[in-house]
């Protein structure tokens, strides 16, 4: 653990103006530092005689409870846009309740009649080992995770609280030898602006914390600890990973209003948050949010988004403690439907994708042949018409929720006709039961499909006449249409958005739909694209669904486009033979249209 | 007992890291089964993050899942897909 050290002891060389250390966290700031030594300071070893030995397991017990209990704390407080270190802290849970930590420790302590500071120490030395044999440097650097957890245990072990990261009332750098990504956490809640570490790397899960919460960090740098004491002022670039010491005025002068810079265009892309999202002429694009949680929500509104356009519930499948119910489900649903309204919200049915072929035979070996073409195989809709039970709960579910908002349903990956009708078949058969059992359903559920498969936009003309809507999955219909894995290192330079291929088959769903007078969306990453967004809008497309915080980035773009040039430049792009082509002409045209940093970024 | 089992390969960019190993572990635990993995003559249960990460799985590595318990083949599918997720960025739209 670590500890602040107010007194400002100088034992830097003169010479040194700066360092240089690893930028893991982008943004420059300008402050003077705290410092927090390294506490050197470890509880004794020693041997206990053996009517001590089960208190002793119990004073650890005690331990790993309490450092449990603030681990579930810091997860309860933290905003829903932060997943990432959500993930970690759930990831650090694990690790605190691990077998090899708890288990192994109080073995330890048991067998060897030692105290519990010596038997985890023990226990960490040994995972120490195991790891140091890892050749995958990113995984083992997951060992100053657990190293971290156990630290905290330590900590509480010997009644130490934690050190306040907080409580200045001036902006400050924090510099320690490391950490935790829960330390990172505790810093939002303070005036801290920024932090340096002697240990880390670009990928450890305190640096993925501070990119999350906008916060400057550099790692890496040697000694900092000593180098620098607290008061010093200096300016910190966790861009380039460069320290200024005792910085000239002028440079902090370039700082502060550098930041003043930022604050401004943040705060301009907070003025189109509640203006409407239309052209210069007023032809309207709906610019609606993908999220994957409830928790996201508060994101959603807060950039002002008209809706979701995709709610990829299979993941709130995965991250549920308990098997998601049908009731479950409805309460989510309902949740979801009831924060959105009146915006409409777009639940895309179970997506469980990938490899989804499974052995039905235990006991036989038969597992042992590869699946062959996962991305081929039975996913997706397929799936859920393979395990019809826990497809037809979450209809029922998504239906008894209905009454709460505006629904409309997402059926991901139809490639025939047949298999619409049959889940059309299905969706009847639910109405009928929760008719007879008294359940209230909106009348208004659209029910749409993704067009994401190759015979999908072939056969669009025929779906439109079958569905309320179209989604447009790029990133699928990329991988599918120019017969690309993207996770597949030696091809995935061919994935390409800009295909003309692929422009061509959105103009064509667009068209059919537009024919039978149903809205097309579209969901991938290209709608989120600032380069790529006017050229979907030019191609017609109702509705782009993109990550949340990028809503008023896209939404400026489009307030400052004439809808005519959109679908010029889209007719042009439709013209080109290859994606160079394209590439070349969007930049000519996005450059003569609007300022460089409406689109860059 | 129910159970399932199926060899995949790890199709996640980074292999089995920290995110996925936690995912693994939470899908035995939401699905009140046993999962384990085997890897070079090794198996381990997912429950236990530290066992699971010291397999050092990394992409394109074969790995036989074995799922116990009522909702074997449920949790095996789930289980399936977030090894075979290409990558996991969280805002990555799978649209």
């Amino acid at each position: 653990m670590t500890r602040p050290v107010k007194e400002a002891k100088r034992r830097r060389p003169l010479s040194i103006r700066a360092l240089q250390g690893i930028g893991v966290s982008p943004g420059v700031v300008a402050a003077i530092v705290v410092v927090f030594k390294r506490q050197t300071l470890r509880a004794g070893w020693y041997h206990l005689p053996a009517e001590h030995i089960e208190k002793e397991v119990e004073r650890f017990a005690g331990a790993i409870n309490a450092a449990g209990d603030e681990l579930l704390q810091l997860r309860e407080k933290l905003a829903g846009d932060l997943a990432d270190a959500l993930s970690i802290i759930d990831s650090h849970l694990l690790m605190l309740r691990d077998r090899m930590l708890v288990e192994r420790t109080i073995g330890i302590i048991r067998h060897s009649n030692v105290n519990a500071e010596r038997a985890l120490a023990q226990a960490l030395s040994e995972i120490k080992e195991r790891f140091d044999r890892i050749d995958d440097p990113y995984i083992r650097e997951r060992f100053s995770d657990i190293k971290h957890v156990a630290d905290r245990v330590f900590g509480l072990l010997s009644g130490r609280e934690h050190s306040p990261l907080t409580g200045e009332d001036q902006p400050v750098i924090l510099v320690a030898n490391d950490f935790s990504p829960e330390d990172t956490l505790r810093m939002q809640e303070g005036n801290v602006h920024g932090f340096l570490t002697e240990k880390g790397g670009i990928t450890s899960h305190t640096a993925i914390v501070a990119r999350s919460l906008g916060l400057p960090a550099v790692v890496g740098i040697e000694h900092a600890t000593s180098l620098l004491a607290t008061g010093d002022f200096i300016i910190l670039d966790g861009g380039s990973g460069r320290i200024i010491l005792d910085p000239a005025p002028a440079d902090i002068q370039r700082v502060r209003k550098s930041n003043r810079r930022d604050r401004l265009l943040a705060d301009e892309l907070d003025s189109y948050i509640h203006l409407v999202s239309e052209t210069v002429d007023g032809f309207p694009v709906q610019l609606s949010a993908n999220i994957e949680t409830l928790a996201e929500l508060p994101t959603v509104l807060r950039f002002g988004s008209e809706g979701i356009g995709l709610f990829r519930s299979e993941l709130d499948y995965f991250n549920n403690r308990q098997p998601p119910n049908e009731e479950q489900l409805a309460a989510t649903y309902q949740q979801l439907l009831a924060t959105m309204a009146p915006y409409p919200v777009t639940v895309r049915t179970f997506d469980l994708g990938g490899d989804k072929f499974f052995n039905r035979f235990p006991g036989n070996k038969a597992w042992l042949d590869r699946e062959r073409n996962p991305a081929l195989g039975l996913r997706s809709i397929r799936f859920s018409l393979y395990e019809q039970t826990m497809f037809r709960s979450q209809l029922r579910a998504l239906f008894r929720a209905s009454v709460h908002g505006r629904l409309r349903i997402l059926l991901p990956l139809i490639s025939a006709l047949a298999e619409l009708r049959q889940v059309k078949g299905i969706v009847d058969e639910v109405l009928d039961e929760l008719a007879g059992q008294g359940h209230p359903v909106a009348g208004d559920v659209a029910i749409g499909m993704m067009v994401e498969v190759p015979s999908a936009v072939a056969m669009a003309d025929v779906f439109a006449a079958e569905v309320d809507f179209f989604a447009i999955g790029t990133n699928d219909l990329i991988q599918y249409s120019l017969a690309i894995d993207r996770g597949n290192q030696y091809v995935a330079h061919l994935y390409e958005p800009y295909h003309p291929a692929v422009l061509r088959m959105i103009r064509q769903t667009v068209e059919a739909g537009h024919a039978r007078n149903i809205p097309v969306s579209l969901c991938g990453e290209m709608a989120g694209d600032p380069l790529c967004a006017p050229v979907l809008m030019g191609m017609g497309l109702d509705e782009l669904s993109m990550r949340p915080a990028i809503v008023p980035k896209v939404k400026r773009l489009l307030r400052h486009c004439h809808s005519d040039e959109l679908r010029r430049m889209a007719q042009q792009m439709l013209q080109c033979g290859d994606c160079d082509q394209v590439r070349s002409l969007l930049a000519r045209e996005l450059a003569n249209l609007y300022p460089k940093e409406y689109y860059q970024g | 007992m129910m159970r399932a089992e199926k060899m995949v390969i790890i199709g996640n960019k980074r292999g089995i890291h920290g995110r996925v190993a936690t995912r693994l572990a939470s899908i035995a635990v939401s699905h009140d089964v046993r999962l384990f993995l085997c890897h070079a003559e090794k198996k381990v249960e997912c429950s236990s993050i530290l066992d699971v990460l010291s397999l050092a799985l990394a992409r394109g590595a074969t790995v036989g899942l074995v799922a116990e318990g009522p909702q074997a083949e449920l949790a095996l599918a789930a289980a399936v897909g977030i090894i075979n997720a290409q990558d996991d960025a969280r805002h990555d739209p799978s649209g």
